[in-house]
Order: structure tokens, then C-alpha cells, then sequence
């Protein structure tokens, strides 16, 4: 282990988790929601001026307090982890340093009060997520999820552009905290659809929400703290943080919150079936990180915006333990491709209980914190049909069939990756794993520094449900729904079968994951084709006109070069015909 | 004493100089004279902005020259030509600084070399600074010869033809380019009965009809050549591929803004009845650069050409912005053009790098994983092609910015320039311009810095100078892409002086 790089790298990333915590905690008392006066304090360090509005200008209330917390602490902690995770790795330093450039990035977006500022953030943290998910650039699968992580999140800064142009030409000011004012305010503008589009076109991209979803899963290539990072705190968090600073916006318009209502309905299973029938470990805990993103996006589009900022934070600690829970396999084993897992019960002993507990929060077990913030996002819904919510009762109720549904799909899921990665399922790969351990009669448990956190993310994935509120009607009816998902997903293991088989022959159609990335390589494949036509075009087209010219020249050249024929004889003969030409014009006048 | 007289005439000074006594001046003098005289110029035309006291034009000099033609030696600057003035006069220093360490061939060549970039400099800020329109086009045309001199003599190494026929092809399309510019000006004379911007800008009654929109459209076919605006952009590639390091540098820097300055000064704020004609053609020419030179990208095997094709891209989002006839249009040309100068400097100077040590920009030669085999090198073209994408917080993306924001802002309340629907249109094919612009940007880093290394005898890092001017070029990206103000806050005061009568 390299000290003089990793002790650097680790003290820095705890100044920057200091100095968010000062900030943070004074905000954490004041739960306001999203309407009404926004409060919080605004500071201004640059006015940018009328005509292009870029301030430097911070905003911090309960929201940002909340997402800094959970930034700094698991930027702190995958920071610590990756000391040993990546011991030896030779890009060590630039890993670290872009980690806290990710970090820094979060933090713009989570703090500050003018849009552009925020979009400098958001689209930073898109830049640290490509040059990380590259980390192991010479491998070919490495390279293509980044490019794509960053194009497909392109698609939605875009439309985060095109919404902060409109924000600015509809309330005349490019700062959130004037906009919340004037959203709380009684003349409100109106006519607030395409801005609440576009902000879903960009959450759509950044959370990686159906059917910009595809890059996610891709960009498991890069190293396993990254995921954790990435699922957990910041990146596709920032899309679920959009919606909830934004609220009131969105919220205005019923038809952009039912379209984010149906994007995250169809987001949410169809990510949920992907995890199920996925090979490999990293990939499951992907689409689960899809789909419980679609959960937060479904609270905060039937008006559970509380619902939603809780799961962010529930699933932030349990899903940053998954990852580096999966992290930590990957070490031992070298592989996360779920037929090569199995029976690390016994070997990883922490590993197995840290992650047990990351998995019980996924599946909604009680008393993990996963079950207190799916509750209350199902109540939401449920509240949502019979109340006042931004959608129609029908929109909410698709958002309670389709949440109960994904929940005991993702029991499914959860159980069967957890048995199959901790359960001696496969005996052929617990032969091969006891060949391995007694060949290099090393510890197959990570090190200290790599299970510190996951015992630390274990427990706010446990004591972080003191803070959640409790829901008990639908606590009983998700928590009989889980017991039976979870027995019979048990059952059906036991006998030896996959439960992803039982989806019958569509399985084969999930397991290539619906074709969707056809539909980007034929985009690719089409403007790599238009390149070729412009080329061709710029060669043999528009290339004629200086061949035209050149081709004129010439031939004039030629011209002239036979009337400089040095012949005394032709030149009197051209002289006496121009004179008579000319004279005749004169008789002719 | 006039801060731009001596601006002009330092460089003009040392051209004179080095091409007297070049054969008693070794390479490293005639380099760092040259650096010397840039950044003197540079001190000069910044004193002279900081001493101005507000209003009108700082360090103005109205001396009449001719007076049959009406031709008066006039010069000044403002917030519009201020930015452009600064940063000829580093990026001029920078390219000096270059050849310390790489010199051209030849024996003794660089006092030559030297002299036509100065030659090249001062003719660059004269045309920045000109408010006279044939002294305009005086400087105009002087920029052009010692720039066929660069590219013919000391361009491609490996191919003596291929450099002489790019010379000559951007040579010849800039003079024809010219004349129709030339024909326009005398026009304009002979309408308003005067050569002064100033005067015609501030002229309460605005030149229209049929021979102002003439005039117009041969001004506008002059600098389109020049920006280039598609589809007048076909010597770019070739001239830029050609073209050694200081050269490709200095076109895409100096040259290109010679043409989109002199849309917003000499056709924008002279002629803005006929302006507001041309403007939908303009953007949709702009728009259509922006598209197909990203798509022409895609498919560029040599660096350097890539980089050239995704000039005419960055033009168009000039050009957009300055035909939507808006403030934020006009403040998104001049930033977009000073971006543009700084990041595509910096990607030239790195391909020079690439292709001095393998003789050639093809991304196949480079071969893969520059990341490992010269990391700084690698870690700055890296920065260089993100702050070209236009990444927020990086150079780049201001000036795209607030020329999409121009394109919005006319689309939904009817601009000066364009009509809503027009401009509807042209947003969106910007806004797929822009994710093509990513595109390409990401398959170059792809396929030449990332992948399993390919070691190579010529594998050096960045060495010398180079190190220097990438620094400088990374703080100057940097600093106007955390600081956009700094720039547009000396270009907004100057927007009346652009759009005066166009609004």
C-alpha cells in the first residue's frame, strides 16, 4: 500500500466531508418541503450581471444539507475503501483526484442558486464519471460504456440547457431561490409544461431512466468504488435532486408529472426484470439502482416529495454498501459474473453479513431503512389517489400497482443474487473456490480498510430508520407481500431452479435486455453513414468549384499563351481587324 | 502617443528588422523577438483599454490619408474588438514561443518565419482595429500574402505539392473572396458618401434597398470565405492539414475572426437594414456548417483536419448568434471567437506536438493508448477536446451558450434577426450539432489516448515550450470558462455600438 499517495488523497477528501458537514448541519433542523417561501440562506460571491446571469450564488436549505451529507460521507468513505481497494493500481493518484473533483461537482450542483452554476456541476460530474468509468481504459468494454455514459447524459444536459434558457426567459432571473419565490408567490406564471419536459428530459438522462436508461448497466467496467459512488451519492442522484429542488415547477403542470410518473412506472419493473434475470453481479445491483431511482421519481410525481428525498437517502446508504459489498467479492475473486460466485458465506464472513443487511434494505426487509422509505413511497401513492396530488387518482394509482409489483420483484432478485453469491448453489464453482483458497491459502475477507465502511454503511442502513417515518397499514401489507415473495423465490431456489426461468420464454428477450441498445448503435451506425455523404460531398461536389475555376484559368492561360505566338504577321492581322471593328462601331453610332 | 499605433507598429517594426538582418540573427533571437514584440503589442493595446476613460472608442486616431478616396487612417477599439486585439497579440506570443524549440526547416529559416508573423500581426490588429472600411480591407488582404509564404514554404514536411496547392487554393479563395468584399465597400461609398464606421453605424437614416442589400450580400460573400461559412469553407481543411504548427494555429486563432469580426462590425453595424435580410441565411448556412462539419469529424483519420473541420462547427455557432441580431448573439460571437482563438490554439499546438515527433497527425501513425505513453501530453489534449465540446465550466461552452440562448430567445419572442420559426429550427439542428460535436470529440480520445499502448521510438512528452504554452492556454481556458463575466462584461457595453440601428 502506497501511504505517501493514498494518506494525501484520503485527508483531502475528509476536508471537503468537514467543510460540507458546516455547512450542512445547521440546515438539517429546518423541513420546510417544497413549497412556499424558499428557506434557506442565499449567499452571493459574484453578481454576473443582467445580460448573461451567471452568479456565483449559493442556496443551502434542508434539500442541499441532506444531498451534501450523503456526498461527503460516502465520498469519504469509497475514498477510504479504495485505499485498498486499488492498492497498486498505477493510476491511483488520478483516481483519487477525479473522485474529489466528482465531489466538488456534487456539491456545486447541491448548493448553489444559480442555474448555470448548477449546470457547470451537473455536467462536470458527467466529465468524472466518463474518465472514471475509462479507469481501465485499454479494455475495450471500458471505453464504449464511457463514451456512452457520457453521450447518453448528454442528450439530457441538453435539455437541462434548453429548460434553464426557458427558466430565464419565463421568470427573468437565472437564480432557483427567485423562481421558488415567484412559484410561491400568487401571481405565478403559468404555461410551465415544456420547462417541466425539458427538466424531465434531463433527469431522464442523468438518472438513467427508461429509455435513456441503458448507459447505466454499461458503465459497471469501471472499478466498484466508482459504482458505489456513482448509484449512491452523486450522478444519478442529481437527477432525483433536479426534480425535488425544481418541485414546484414540475408540479405545476399535470401533464409533466404524469409523464415522469409513467416514465418511472416503466422504468421502474423494467429495470427490476432486468436485475432479475441478470448474469453478474455488478449488473444486477445496476438495474437495481434504475429502478429504485424510477421508486424516488414515482414518489415525487404523485406529490410524496418527502417520500422521495428519504428513499434517496435510504437507498443511498444501502446501495453504496451493495457496491462495495460487491467490491469486495470482486477483490477476493477476481469476478463478479454470478456463475462464478457462490458459497462465500463462510470465507467472507463480514462481507456476508454486511451485505445481507445492503440486501434486506433492497428487498424492503424490516427494520432496515429500505423498508421505511419504500413504505413511504407506496403511501404516497396511495395517499396520492384519494388527495390532492399534482396527477390524476389513476396515474396515482399505476404508480401504487406498479410499486408493489417492482417491490416483490425485487425481493426476487435480491434473493437470488444473494444466495447465488453467498450459498454454495453451483457445487463446480465451490470446488473451484476451495481449489483457489488452498492454493494461495490467503484470507479471502477484504482488508480493514475495505470493511470498515461496509460495517459503517451497515449501520446507517439499520439506524438511519429512526429517521424515517412509519407507515403501519402499508408497512403490514409490503411486509406480508416481501415474507411471500421471499418464500417462495426461497422455495424455488432450494429446488434448484432459477426464479428468472419462471418468466418462460421472455426471459431470452430480458436477457438481451429488450435489444434497446440496437436502437442507439443504429444511430451511430447512421451518422458515422451521413459523415461519409458530407465528406464525399465537401471532395466531389462542392470541391467542383475550385476545379471549375482552376479548369477556367487554365484554359484562358492556354488561350492567351497561342495569342503570345511571337508571329509579327498575326498580331497586324488582330491590330487591323480590332481597328476596323472599332471604327465600324463609330460609323454605326 | 497612441497605444495601437505602437501596437501595430512594434511587430511591423520587427518584421522590417528580422527581414533585413536574417542573415546575422540566429533562430532563438528572431524567436524570442518575436515573442518580445507580441507581448509589447499586447501591453500597449491593454494599457490603452485600461486608460480609457469610458465612452466611445479608446486609443481612437482619425487621421485623414487620402482624402480623393476619402480614405482616412482611423483607428480605435471597443468592447468588441478589445478581446480579439488581446488575444491575437498572446496567441501571436505563443506561436514565437513555439519555434524557440521548433524552429522550421531550413537553414537559419526562423528570422523569415518570425518576420511574416509579425507581418501577419500587425495586419491582424489592424483589421481589429480599423473604423475605416477600405483600411479595413487593406489589412485585410495584408494578412493574406505572408500566410501563403507560411503554409507553401514551411508547411507539410512530407508533402511539398500537397502544401503548395493548399497555399494557393486558400490563397485564391480569400482574394476572390475579397473582391466581392471590395465591390461591396465601394458600393457602400458611393450610397453614403463615406468610408468612417462610426459614421455609418450612427447614421440616423439606414442604408436600404436594393443596392445596400447588394452591398450586403458581396460583404457577406467576402467574410463568409473567410469565417468560413459552409459552403465556402473547403480551403480550410486542406490550408489547416497543410499548415505548419504556427500556421494552423494562427488561421484558426486570428484568421477565421478576421471574419466573423468583420460581420458584426462591417456588415452587421454598417449595413443593418440589409443585415436583417441576409440574417436567416446566414444562421441556416451557420447552422448547416455546425451539423455537417461534425458529421464530416466522424469520419477524419488526421488530427489535424479534425480540428479544422470542427472550426467551421465553432463558426457556426458564431455565425448563429451574430444573425440573430440579439445582444446575447452579439456577446456569444465575440466570446465564442476569443474561446474558439484560446482551445483551438491549444488543440493545434498539441497536434503539432504529435506531429513533429511522428511526422504525421494520422490517428493510425499516433497509434493508442497516448494516456501511458505521454501522459501530459495525452492529460492536455484530453482538456483541449473537453473544453471544445463545450463542457461548462471550460472555454468552450459560453460562447455556444449564449448563442443557443440567442437561437431560444428569438424563438420564442420574435428577434431582430430571425423569425420564431426559423429560429425554433435552427436550435435543434444546433442542439444535435452539439451532441455530434461530443461524439466525435469522444471517438478521437478513444481511438488515439485510450487502448492497450503502442510504444513507439518517437514517444516523448511534452518538452520545453510546450510545456509553457500548453500552461498558459490551459489557465486562459480555464479562467474564461469559471469567468465568463470578465469577458462579456467588456463586450456589453459595446453591443449599441454593433446593434445600434439594427434593433
Amino acid at each position: 500500500m502506497r501511504r505517501r499517495e493514498s494518506a494525501p488523497a484520503v485527508a483531502i477528501t475528509a476536508l471537503l466531508a468537514l467543510c460540507a458537514a458546516v455547512v450542512a448541519f445547521p440546515r438539517l433542523g429546518e423541513r420546510t418541503g417544497p413549497y412556499g417561501e424558499p428557506a434557506g440562506i442565499r449567499t452571493t460571491l459574484v453578481d454576473g450581471g443582467d445580460l448573461l446571469g451567471v452568479s456565483v450564488t449559493f442556496f443551502v436549505d434542508h434539500l442541499s444539507a441532506v444531498m451534501l451529507l450523503l456526498a461527503a460521507g460516502v465520498g469519504l468513505l469509497v475514498q477510504i475503501y479504495s485505499v485498498a481497494y486499488l492498492a497498486g493500481d498505477a493510476r491511483y493518484r488520478a483516481y483519487t483526484t477525479i473522485i474529489q473533483l466528482f465531489l466538488v461537482a456534487m456539491a456545486t450542483v447541491v448548493v448553489a442558486d444559480n442555474l448555470w452554476m448548477l449546470l457547470v456541476g451537473w455536467e462536470v460530474m458527467g466529465l468524472c464519471s466518463y474518465l472514471l468509468i475509462s479507469h481501465h481504459w485499454e479494455l475495450g468494454p471500458a471505453r464504449a460504456g464511457a463514451v456512452k455514459a457520457f453521450l447518453l447524459t448528454r442528450i439530457g444536459d441538453l435539455g437541462l440547457l434548453v429548460a434553464i434558457f426557458a427558466i430565464g426567459q419565463t421568470f427573468g432571473t437565472y437564480e432557483i431561490s427567485e423562481v421558488l419565490s415567484a412559484m410561491a408567490s400568487p401571481d405565478a406564471p403559468d404555461g410551465l409544461t415544456w420547462i417541466g419536459l425539458l427538466l424531465v428530459l434531463a433527469v431522464v438522462g442523468k438518472s438513467a431512466q427508461f429509455p435513456l436508461h441503458t448507459w447505466l448497466a454499461d458503465a459497471m467496467p469501471g472499478p466498484t468504488p466508482i459504482s458505489a459512488l456513482i448509484h449512491a451519492a452523486t450522478m444519478v442522484a442529481a437527477g432525483v435532486f433536479l426534480v425535488a429542488r425544481l418541485y414546484p415547477v414540475l408540479a405545476a403542470s399535470a401533464v409533466t408529472m404524469t409523464v415522469l410518473a409513467v416514465i418511472a412506472c416503466v422504468t421502474m419493473l423494467l429495470a427490476a426484470m432486468f436485475a432479475l434475470t441478470s448474469h453478474d453481479l455488478k449488473r444486477v445491483l445496476a438495474w437495481s439502482t434504475v429502478s429504485q431511482l424510477a421508486y424516488m421519481f414515482a414518489a415525487l410525481s404523485v406529490g410524496g416529495y418527502d417520500a422521495g428525498i428519504d428513499h434517496l437517502l435510504s437507498h443511498g446508504a444501502f446501495k453504496a454498501l451493495l457496491f462495495l459489498a460487491a467490491g469486495s467479492v470482486a477483490h477476493a475473486v477476481g469476478s463478479t459474473a454470478l456463475a462464478e460466485l457462490g458459497g462465500l458465506r463462510a470465507v467472507m464472513p463480514w462481507t456476508f453479513a454486511t451485505a445481507t443487511i445492503g440486501f434486506a434494505a433492497l428487498a424492503g426487509v424490516v427494520p432496515t431503512v429500505g423498508f421505511f422509505s419504500k413504505d413511504a413511497v407506496i403511501e404516497a401513492a396511495w395517499h396520492g389517489i384519494g388527495h390532492d396530488a399534482p396527477v390524476a387518482p389513476v396515474v396515482a394509482a399505476l404508480v401504487l400497482v406498479v410499486g408493489l409489483v417492482t417491490a416483490v420483484v425485487t425481493v426476487a432478485y435480491a434473493f437470488r443474487t444473494w444466495w447465488k453469491v453467498f450459498f454454495a448453489a453451483d457445487p463446480a464453482a465451490a470446488a473451484r473456490l476451495a481449489e483457489a483458497r488452498s492454493a494461495t491459502g490467503r484470507s479471502y475477507e477484504a482488508p480493514p480498510l475495505m470493511v470498515g465502511p461496509l460495517v459503517v454503511l451497515a449501520a446507517a442502513s439499520i439506524l438511519l430508520s429512526l429517521a424515517m417515518p412509519l407507515h403501519p397499514l402499508t408497512g403490514l401489507v409490503t411486509t406480508v407481500l416481501v415474507a411471500a415473495a421471499g418464500w417462495f423465490t426461497w422455495q424455488t431456489m432450494a429446488a434448484g431452479r432459477d426464479p428468472a426461468d419462471l418468466l418462460g420464454p421472455a426471459r431470452r428477450a430480458f436477457d438481451r435486455e429488450l435489444a434497446m441498445d440496437v436502437a442507439y448503435d443504429r444511430a451511430g451506425t447512421a451518422a458515422r453513414g451521413a459523415g461519409d455523404v458530407v465528406v464525399a460531398t465537401d471532395r466531389d461536389i462542392l470541391g467542383f468549384y475550385p476545379r471549375a475555376t482552376a479548369w477556367v484559368a487554365v484554359t484562358l492561360s492556354k488561350g492567351f499563351t497561342k495569342a503570345q505566338s511571337g508571329n509579327a504577321q498575326t498580331y497586324v492581322t488582330v491590330l487591323a481587324v480590332g481597328a476596323l471593328l472599332l471604327a465600324g462601331l463609330v460609323v454605326v453610332r | 502617443m497612441n497605444g495601437l499605433v505602437v501596437a501595430l507598429v512594434v511587430p511591423a517594426l520587427t518584421a522590417v528588422l528580422l527581414g533585413g538582418l536574417r542573415g546575422m540573427v540566429t533562430d532563438r533571437v528572431a524567436a524570442r523577438a518575436g515573442v518580445a514584440a507580441s507581448v509589447v503589442s499586447g501591453v500597449f493595446i491593454l494599457a490603452a483599454w485600461l486608460l480609457h476613460d469610458g465612452g466611445g472608442y479608446a486609443a481612437e486616431i482619425d487621421a485623414v490619408w487620402v482624402r480623393v478616396l476619402g480614405l482616412h487612417f482611423h483607428l480605435g477599439m471597443d468592447g468588441i474588438s478589445f478581446p480579439l486585439l488581446l488575444m491575437t497579440t498572446v496567441l501571436s506570443a505563443l506561436v514565437c514561443w513555439a519555434l524557440v524549440d521548433d524552429p522550421p526547416a531550413g537553414d537559419n529559416a526562423t528570422p523569415a518565419l518570425v518576420a511574416l508573423i509579425m507581418v501577419v500581426l500587425s495586419a491582424a490588429l489592424g483589421v481589429f482595429a480599423s473604423l475605416d472600411l477600405l483600411l479595413f480591407f487593406v489589412f485585410f488582404e495584408l494578412a493574406l500574402i505572408p500566410m501563403w509564404f507560411v503554409i507553401a514554404r514551411w508547411g507539410d514536411p512530407h508533402d511539398p505539392v500537397g502544401r503548395r496547392v493548399a497555399a494557393t487554393r486558400f490563397l485564391l479563395y480569400t482574394v476572390i473572396g475579397s473582391a466581392f468584399m471590395l465591390v461591396g465597400f465601394v458600393t457602400v461609398w458611393a450610397l453614403s458618401g463615406t468610408l468612417q464606421i462610426p459614421e455609418l453605424a450612427a447614421r440616423s437614416e439606414v442604408l436600404d434597398g436594393g443596392w445596400a442589400l447588394f452591398a450586403a450580400a458581396m460583404i457577406a460573400v467576402g467574410l463568409a470565405v473567410k469565417t468560413p461559412i459552409w459552403p465556402f469553407h473547403l480551403w480550410l481543411p486542406d490550408a489547416h492539414a497543410k499548415a505548419p504548427t504556427v500556421g494552423s494555429v494562427l488561421l484558426a486563432a486570428v484568421f477565421l475572426k478576421l471574419g466573423t469580426y468583420g460581420l458584426l462590425r462591417v456588415l452587421v453595424s454598417v449595413l443593418p437594414g440589409p443585415a436583417r435580410d441576409l440574417a436567416p441565411w446566414l444562421g441556416a448556412l451557420g447552422v448547416i456548417g455546425i451539423v455537417l462539419a461534425a458529421l464530416a469529424c466522424l469520419r477524419q483519420s488526421d488530427l489535424k483536419r479534425l480540428i479544422a473541420y470542427s472550426s467551421v462547427g465553432h463558426m457556426g455557432f458564431v455565425v448563429l448568434g451574430i444573425a440573430t441580431l440579439t445582444e446575447i448573439g452579439v456577446a456569444a460571437a465575440v466570446f465564442a471567437s476569443v474561446a474558439h482563438g484560446v482551445v483551438t490554439g491549444l488543440l493545434f499546438f498539441n497536434a503539432g506536438s504529435l506531429k513533429r515527433r511522428f511526422g504525421s497527425a494520422e490517428m493510425a501513425v499516433l497509434g493508442r493508448g497516448l494516456y501511458a505513453r505521454m501522459p501530459a501530453l495525452a492529460v492536455v489534449l484530453a482538456f483541449a477536446a473537453f473544453a471544445s465540446l463545450g463542457l461548462p465550466g471550460l472555454a468552450g461552452f459560453w460562447g455556444e451558450m449564449m448563442a443557443l440562448r440567442s437561437a431560444y430567445e428569438s424563438a420564442v419572442d420574435s428577434g431582430a434577426g430571425l423569425v420564431p420559426a426559423v429560429a425554433t429550427v435552427l436550435l435543434v439542428a444546433a442542439l444535435v450539432g452539439v451532441l455530434l460535436t461530443s461524439a466525435y470529440f469522444l471517438r478521437l480520445l478513444r481511438c488515439t489516448l485510450q487502448g492497450v499502448p503502442t510504444p513507439h521510438d518517437a514517444d516523448v512528452d511534452l518538452v520545453g515550450s510546450e510545456r509553457g504554452i500548453a500552461a498558459v492556454l490551459v489557465v486562459a481556458v480555464l479562467l474564461l470558462g469559471l469567468a465568463p463575466g470578465l469577458v462579456v462584461g467588456v463586450v456589453e457595453p459595446s453591443i449599441p455600438a454593433i446593434l445600434g440601428s439594427a434593433r
